[in-house]
């Protein structure tokens, strides 16, 4: 089952495009990175998807909902964290996660459970009755997850959960991530932090306006490189450059602080053959591994242009999981 | 309405006034004009009917005593010292009328104003509430003090005026039918309509002072009841205080049109600034 569907959905500001032609899918139970510049439209994304603002055209599904005619069922099965925590200071973090609990329909009694399970998990329990005006950036980001969370939504919105938080923070959030995403649940994350992305993501989109692309981040990383092999030699590596590159399958060569780096369709099946060929030539071949981009590489290059912006139509990570 | 929207609307009410009252200093602010509306028109009626003032200071209380009997039945015919008081207890009684104007607008802005400053209006509208609802919990939480408050003070005022009065004649003139009237059915409307303009002002600024200040115009229209009650043009008579309140009624529901408009989610999100 899919938690979000959506079929080229536009969002105009006067003659200015927010958002435009998205079309995504975005199954259910997947951690959903969706990454892109300041300005790029996914707080607008994301608040069309919780049904706070309308789309200019297109249509979308959130939890099985129809997005329009369904908004307020929507809101009742999603979570949203808000760029700004936005909590009432003069109230204490119970009083503010009974208040929200209560809009959601959650019974008192109900509320203080969830209230209990999640500050305790977010380390915040022994906070409970302080007021939230002396509550440190990283403790109301906190606390403004554990409030998202209260009428257990099938799908939760972030965004930039992280932002603004000191490291020790920053981990229990994503921690905290890691354990949604290991009960299941679909979130949707909207973060300027690439390694961020990449370790708590299944899939990712990268967005400017238009989406870009969306793929695994393995996939993302390699199949707009290229897989490939990194070979360390002693000494200088440009003299055994000829040797790869007379191999048929090697698509191109070069070399990098003294190794060599081969691009390969294959690696598993091509490795071998590219290693006996090298120490054929006499290559003094100290170790080999595999050729890695950073998830910021390819997200850097997207926007720049410089790569195709269609999604691979052979999702072998994952096949079926999101259609562009 | 379902119990689910008012189950939310009686939440949202709760969490309003309780953090209200955390605010002490607004508290304060906000009910020490009433209080003194209430208490100072009965000193001074006690004092213009128990002390031997003079001319002088009788006219100072009055612009003008011996004119306004001829305007206003209720006066005439009355002796000095009654006159003054009589005078003395009108125009404060239509001062107290100022009441529904000044809380809710105090109360309205920081409670609209203050969730658009601790960005508490984004995750509000992410919730199933619906902005009918949010608008209404939002009105109801200055509109109920305003009146309850307003009442009170008439309250307070009726009783220190049984208490000070030289005869029932001069309660009479004070207390009036028209005043009675304009209480009950003017305060509750004048303020909705304050709320609702501050609803709207709220959208534009994010300076509770602010929309205080814009709000405050809506002090004009009982001065000019004060003006014309204190020149004799005007004497507050039920008939007056029926036609007032269903003026205002018109005006109330044309501000609560106007607000339920620019009360949407979709606007507040994008350009409420």
């Amino acid at each position: 089952m899919n938690a979000i569907e959506t079929i080229e959905l536009t969002r105009t500001f006067g003659q200015r495009a927010a958002v435009e032609d998205l079309t995504l899918t975005i199954p259910s139970g997947k951690v959903f990175g969706f990454l892109g510049p300041n300005g790029a439209g996914k707080t607008t994304t994301v608040r069309m998807l919780a049904a706070l603002i309308a789309p200019t055209r297109g249509t979308a599904t959130v939890a099985g909902h129809h997005l329009g005619p369904d908004d307020s069922a929507i809101r009742r099965s999603v979570g949203l964290l808000t760029e700004a925590p936005g909590m009432y200071g003069r109230l204490t973090a119970l009083q503010n996660l009974l208040f929200f609990a209560g809009l959601y329909g959650v019974s008192e009694p109900r509320a203080r459970e969830q209230a209990e399970r999640y500050l305790t998990m977010l380390d915040l329990w022994e906070r409970r009755d302080d007021k939230v005006a002396s509550f440190s950036k990283g403790m109301r980001q906190k606390l403004a997850i554990a409030r998202a969370l209260l009428h257990e939504p099938e799908i939760v919105f972030f965004d930039e959960p992280t932002a603004g938080l000191d490291p020790e923070a920053a981990r229990t959030v994503r921690d905290f991530i890691k354990e949604l995403r290991s009960e299941g649940r679909t979130i949707f994350l909207t973060t300027h932090n690439l390694p961020e992305a990449d370790e708590l993501c299944d899939l990712i989109g990268i967005f400017r306006t238009k989406l870009l692309r969306v793929d695994s981040p393995a996939n993302l990383r390699s199949s707009l490189f290229g897989r490939g092999t990194i070979v360390r030699v002693a000494g200088d590596a440009a003299p055994w450059t000829g040797a790869a590159r007379a191999l048929p399958f090697v698509h191109g060569v070069s070399t990098q602080n003294g190794a060599l780096s081969v691009t390969l369709d294959d690696p598993d099946r091509q490795n071998p053959l590219l290693v006996q060929a090298l120490v054929q030539a006499g290559a003094p071949i100290q170790y080999i591994e595999p050729m890695s981009h950073s998830l910021e590489d390819v997200y850097l290059e997207l926007l720049e242009g410089k790569l195709p912006t269609t999604t691979p139509t052979d999702l072998s990570a994952d096949p079926g999981d999101v259609k562009l | 309405m379902n119990d689910t929207s008012l189950n939310r609307i009686v939440l949202i009410l709760r969490k309003e006034w309780l953090e209200l009252r955390q605010q002490r200093g607004l508290i304060f602010g906000t009910l020490l004009p009433p209080l003194i509306f209430a208490l100072l028109p009965i000193v001074l009626a006690y004092l213009a009917g128990h002390t031997s003032l003079t001319s002088t200071t009788r006219s100072s209380l009055s612009p003008t005593p011996t004119a306004t009997p001829g305007v206003n039945p209720s006066l005439a015919g009355l002796p000095g010292a009654e006159l003054g008081q009589a005078i003395v207890g009108q125009q404060f009684s239509i001062l107290l009328l100022l009441v529904p104007v000044i809380i809710p607008s105090v109360i309205a802005s920081y409670s609209i104003i203050g969730e658009k400053t601790s960005g508490t209006l984004e995750p509000l509208l992410a919730t199933p509430v619906r902005t009918w609802e949010l608008l209404l919990a939002k009105m109801l939480t200055s509109v109920i003090p305003a009146v309850a408050i307003t009442w009170l003070v008439g309250l307070i005022f009726t009783l220190g005026m049984a208490l000070t009065a030289l005869s029932s004649r001069v309660f009479i003139a004070i207390i009036s039918p028209g005043w009675i009237a304009a209480l009950i059915l003017c305060t509750p409307l004048l303020a909705l309509i304050v709320v609702a303009a501050t609803v709207a002002v709220s959208s534009r600024v994010s300076d509770p002072r602010s929309a205080q200040q814009i709000s405050a115009t809506m002090i004009l229209p009982i001065m000019l009841i004060f003006f014309g009650q204190i020149t004799g043009l005007l004497v507050l008579s039920p008939f007056i205080a029926l036609i007032a309140a269903l003026l205002l009624a018109l005006i109330a529901l044309l501000a609560l049109w106007l607000t339920t408009r620019i009360f949407q989610r979709e606007a507040i999100l994008t350009r409420w600034s």
